[in-house]
């Protein structure tokens, strides 16, 4: 969602919810996610990874969020966090996964070198942990989110 | 977290529906809007035989939906990564 819109989005889901609903907002805290090899119970590390125009955003959302609780629009009534896995079943469908999410929230006037993180080294390195790994390794994205519920005043 | 029995649900940001069937059987109605065309579609291919009466989806951004959406439509609005 554009930054500009994040406001005028929650005054419209307060608009459009009822009295006595429930807004449930997910996403990403802003942390860097990680790759990470699981196998036998063991959990390797192949990099954390990052994309500074998405920790921007995360960091909109908060404030956008924020901004309509101070306005008395809504109020939080519970907030945790999780971590979000994603399971990839080669370091290929990894590869092509992250590319589609970089330029998803890619934007027109952010330079090119901020949203073009080394894939090539990510997958080399994946894929080098993956080798040595035990049979039925799994290649996984974690990513810290929050949850949130909140109503409407 | 939440009560979904019964209730009338709008998610924002369904992308191919991944978190919309693992509510879905419980509520009243699921709109699911998404501005990508493609994960539409894919979530319209995916949607279980049990849950086909119960959810519509939309390849639909927000702004345009909400505004065609009357007051107090919905019990709970799902924001799914979308913020």
């Amino acid at each position: 969602m554009e930054r500009g819109g994040m406001v005028h989005a929650l005054e419209e889901i307060h608009r459009i919810l009822k009295p006595t609903g429930i807004l449930i907002d997910i996403h990403p805290v802003n942390e860097a996610m990680s790759v990470e090899v699981h196998h036998e119970g063991n959990i390797d590390l192949v990099s954390p990874w990052s994309v500074s125009q998405w920790r921007t955003d995360y960091q909109h959302a908060d404030n956008a969020l924020a901004k309509v609780v101070q306005r008395g629009l809504f109020i939080v009534e519970r907030k945790i966090e999780f971590d979000s896995l994603t399971y990839y079943s080669s370091i290929e469908e990894m590869r092509t996964d992250l590319k589609e999410a970089v330029d998803k929230f890619a934007r027109e006037d952010q330079p090119a070198g901020e949203v073009e993180p080394d894939f090539e080294t990510l997958a080399a390195r994946a894929e080098e942990l993956m080798e040595k790994a035990a049979h039925g390794a799994e290649l996984v994205a974690r990513e810290r989110a929050q949850i949130s519920r909140l109503i409407p005043t | 977290m939440v009560d979904f029995s019964d209730k009338r649900v709008f998610e924002i940001g369904c992308g191919e529906g991944r978190l919309t069937w693992r509510y879905a059987d419980k509520t009243a109605r699921v709109t699911a809007i998404d501005p990508n065309a493609e994960q539409i579609e894919l979530a319209r291919e995916q949607i279980p035989e049990h849950l086909q009466d119960r959810i519509e989806f939309h390849n639909s951004a927000f702004e345009n939906f909400a505004a065609a959406s009357a007051p107090s439509s919905f019990d709970i609005v799902i924001l799914s990564w979308a913020l």
